[in-house]
């Protein structure tokens, strides 16, 4: 009896404790439910725009669930504002139409049949944000298919395959987005959301590079990480530079305290942020600079370039800016957080920088390069199938980028380590083997079977009128 | 003395005599020169005129028409511009038409965008800033009415292809399937840079 009684008491407790545990566990997985997003439509919109949304809440949960955290939700701006096409245009979403007569959705009517484009443009958004598009439109950005047509060897020269392109290159830079006569978009340039994409409007580029949809929010644009899908790698690391440098720390360190959601405008170093992202300093406002959509505007080198050159000077797409004008602009920026000595000496260094680069690396490579050439030692018919010319191109286009834009964005590693020590590797490599060639006037060996150099090597005809 | 007392009303009589067919006349004349069926009396602006009479501008449930002049030259009530205007286009049509055969409508439309002025269509458009349906236009509205230097906007940068534009229906306004959009803007207003290189 003495042992029973204290049995007893466990087995209850214990018996318990397994039912209370028990019906936890079943209240736990009782909601496990997917949540849907409820949205009640209590603003005025057309029946149209209504059946775009309570479709899609649907069929593409993901892509209503953004809208509806989105401003354009908070502002009433439905699917329709957006992509309602105008009778005969060039994008129409032919297939789309079928939708409204499938019986088994319920907005699956005539009724609410309406003509629309899959693709959003800039031209579409310059309905509402006019001043956002004709700022972008002129940058850099949205004309770089243009420059990379006009100075590009893979594609000049026809030195990789199609599939590489849009994979590798339009990725980022963008397609030219075709669509057939029934409709359908081209598979070979869509999906696409490329910075500098020919639409079929003739607009260039798409918002949604740095702004996804269907959120479109200006908070992720001001974040680093939304340029760091194409600003990263080998021959332009903005973003590890970044995050090597003292703003980078910051931004990690501090990130949680940001306030990215500030109204445009408004976003304010100190206030909103500690130290600055890729947005603070190239776009965003301060004083009296105002916010701009142009990236490359207040740019006074350009660093990408193979010789350092002012941006007004960049033949292939030449900036209509006055550099001094724009170094005041970055200036006032700086002044944000930073003092006029520090800010005059650190331009110095950059200066410095640019000199060095273009007058100890660049010039000389460019001199025993046009040498091999006029002896005819290196074949001009193509790039990239004698090693020297490889040599050359990463000197400019991998090291001496990574060099100067590590010394611009203050990050020591890449502008010595993964910069000018690479640079200097190269360029007494590059000498060596150059020399042995004049010496011994033997040609230098070209690649054979160069692998899939494939690619249309036509320039494009929307871009730069018909070939001739 | 007495000779005085009759000269004065005589020419005053005489005055009004003159003066007040002639203002009638003229008058009469801008009244009657003003209609679309005057405008579209030239075989070169008859697809205008087609097209106009086809638009929302003419067919509205407001029973408002817009009428050539009202949009393509200042108000009457400015006289002095009226008149000057509306007589220098009308002696430049007729000499056009005789010295230069040819007339390109795609052409003309763009010098007519060119020279369109916003306080044209702000003359009946007077009330855009609060659209509390449509925010967007909204938002639009105010970069027109209050620009930033540099980025100075025309209605018809948004607003184009609307009147003149060939439709195989009559179109009325009440009877739009969805509502009315701006298409964005131009190509033209989006072309910042014309390069020589590659033939452009």
């Amino acid at each position: 009896m003495r042992r029973t009684l204290p049995c007893l008491v466990i087995a209850i407790f214990s018996t318990l404790c397994i039912v209370g545990f028990g019906t936890r566990a079943v209240q736990a997985q009782q909601p496990n439910f997917p949540k849907v997003k409820e949205y009640r439509i209590e603003r005025s919109m057309p029946p149209q725009a209504t059946a775009c949304i309570e479709c899609h809440r649907a069929t593409t949960p993901g892509i209503f669930a953004d809208w509806a955290r989105s401003r354009h939700a908070n502002a009433n701006i439905t699917c329709l504002d957006c992509h309602l096409a105008q009778p005969g245009d060039q994008d129409l979403a032919a297939g789309h139409d079928n939708y409204y007569h499938r019986s088994d959705l319920p907005y699956g009517q005539d009724q609410y049949k309406v003509p629309i484009a899959a693709i959003v443009t800039p031209k579409d958004c310059s309905r509402c944000h006019p001043d956002e598009v004709m700022q972008y439109t002129k940058s850099k950005h949205a004309n770089t298919l243009e420059i990379i047509w006009k100075i590009d060897p893979w594609l000049n020269k026809g030195m990789n395959s199609d599939n590489e392109r849009k994979t590798g290159c339009f990725n980022c830079h963008g397609t030219i987005v075709k669509i057939d006569d029934k409709g359908a978009l081209d598979p070979a340039t869509w999906p696409n959301v490329g910075v500098g994409r020919i639409n079929m409007d003739g607009s260039k580029g798409s918002c949604t590079s740095c702004h996804t949809r269907h959120r479109f929010s200006v908070g992720e644009a001001r974040r680093p990480e939304a340029c760091d899908q194409c600003h990263l790698g080998p021959d332009h690391p903005q973003i590890e530079i970044f995050n090597e440098s003292k703003h980078g720390t910051m931004y990690h360190a501090y990130e949680k305290e940001y306030n990215f959601d500030a109204a445009g405008g408004t976003w304010t170093a100190g206030i909103d942020y500690r130290a600055p992202t890729c947005a603070a300093c190239h776009m965003s406002g301060s004083g009296k600079v105002l916010t701009s959509h142009d990236v490359t505007e207040r740019l006074s080198w350009e660093t990408q370039a193979p010789l350092t050159i002012r941006p007004a000077d960049f033949k292939p797409f030449p900036a209509g800016t006055d550099w001094k004008a724009e170094r005041g602009k970055m200036k006032t920026i700086c002044q944000q957080c930073h003092g006029d000595s520090w800010i005059e000496d650190f331009y110095n260094g950059f200066d410095k920088t640019v000199e060095e680069y273009n007058e100890v690396y660049f010039k000389p490579a460019k001199k025993i390069l046009d040498d091999l050439y006029g002896k005819g030692l290196l074949d001009k018919t193509k790039f990239f199938d004698e090693h020297l010319e490889l040599q050359f191109y990463e000197l400019w286009h991998h090291e001496g980028r990574r060099a100067r834009m590590g010394v611009m964005m203050m990050a020591p590693d890449y502008a010595w380590w993964h910069g000018f020590y690479e640079c200097k590797k190269r360029l007494n490599e590059f000498t060596e083997e150059a020399d042995e060639l004049i010496k011994s006037g033997k040609k230098a060996h070209i690649y054979r079977d160069y692998p899939n150099a494939t690619g249309d090597t036509t320039r494009p005809a929307v871009i730069f009128g018909p070939q001739k | 003395m007495k000779k005085k007392y009759i000269v004065t009303p005589a020419l005053v009589v005489l005055g009004i005599m003159i003066g007040f067919p002639l203002f009638s006349m003229t008058y009469y004349t801008m009244v009657r020169t003003s209609t679309p069926e005057f405008c579209a009396s030239c075989h070169e602006i008859k697809p205008a005129v087609r097209a106009w009479r086809a638009s929302t501008h003419v067919n509205n449930a407001a029973g408002v028409v817009v009428d050539c002049m009202d949009c393509h030259l200042p108000a009457p009530q400015n006289t002095f511009d009226f008149f000057f205007s509306k007589t220098y286009h009308g002696i430049k049509d007729v000499m056009a038409h005789f010295l230069y055969g040819g007339y390109n409508r795609a052409e003309e439309r763009n010098n007519a965008y060119a020279a369109f002025k916003n306080n044209q269509c702000e003359k009946c458009h007077r009330n855009l800033l609060t659209i509390p349906n449509r925010r967007g236009a909204m938002l639009a509205h105010r970069s027109v009415l209050y620009a930033r230097t540099g980025y100075e906007k025309k209605c018809v940068d948004c607003h184009y292809d609307l009147v003149h534009s060939d439709k195989i229906y009559v179109m009325f306004r009440q009877y739009r399937r969805v509502p009315y959009q701006a298409k964005g803007l131009r190509a033209e207003k989006l072309a910042f840079k014309i390069r020589k290189e590659d033939g452009r």
